[in-house]
């Protein structure tokens, strides 16, 4: 049986699949794919940066797709700022 | 905080809650030290760390990897990169494991089950993708 902590974990795995798996290749996010991954979950975080400029962000190899271990990029930022908003509250 | 959280939202409070739970029990309070690291590896990650969390050396020598300031605690910044690796290597599991055939697949990951508090919410359609073996196996 998971812990809460390691189903949390795969449950990132399920968020990203939502939207790689709508076309092309399984793991690929394309841009208009991203945007509406930022739009349903987590809108917050496009209010500093625009789909556009997260896709930028996040596409290291530029290969024109952000690819799972880039979307965790995202999760990790999104996490640790996160957090640090909890501690300002 | 949003009365309804996203999946992702929902998980990422999830991981935070859990650094927390062990981060305030010794020293300081937002981070953690090294006893603090290997309760939370053996309470929090048992199917993930299977062979470290019974060996104290390899979860001293995840924390030092991890410890990239050098301060002896992992602070949440640092604890981040271990969630990140782990849950590649939980991805790769499911396809290792996965079945063969078209379409995209995942078989089961590390251990079995757990559906945790933050279910997909559907809605979604697409084609050939589905997880078999760990309790929760869906297509879309």
């Amino acid at each position: 049986m998971l812990t809460e902590l390691e189903s949390a974990m795969n449950s990132l795995i399920d968020v990203y699949h939502k939207y790689s798996l709508e076309k092309g290749n399984y793991h690929a996010l394309y841009r208009d794919d991203l945007k509406k991954l930022l739009e349903t979950e987590c809108p917050q975080y496009m209010k500093k940066k625009d789909a556009d400029t997260w896709f930028k962000e996040l596409d290291i190899n530029s290969d024109g797709a952000i690819n799972f271990e880039e979307f965790l990029i995202l999760v990790i930022k999104a996490g640790v700022d996160a957090h640090k908003e909890i501690h300002k509250e | 905080m949003a009365d309804e959280m996203s999946q992702l939202e929902c998980s990422i409070e999830t991981i935070i809650n859990i650094f927390h739970q062990y981060s305030v029990r010794l020293g300081h309070p937002d981070t953690l030290n090294q006893r603090e690291l290997k309760q939370l590896v053996k309470k929090e990650l048992p199917n993930f760390l299977k062979k470290q969390k019974k060996n104290d050396n390899a979860i001293n020598k995840i924390m030092e990897d991890l410890d990239t300031d050098g301060d002896k605690q992992l602070n949440f910044e640092e604890f981040s990169i271990l969630v990140g690796r782990l849950t590649v290597a939980s991805h790769e599991e499911m396809h290792k494991n996965a079945p063969e055939g078209e379409g995209h697949s995942h078989g089961p990951g590390f251990g079995e089950g757990g559906q945790g508090h933050c279910p997909s919410h559907g809605g979604h359609s697409h084609g050939g993708h589905s997880h078999g073996g760990h309790g929760h196996g869906h297509s879309h």
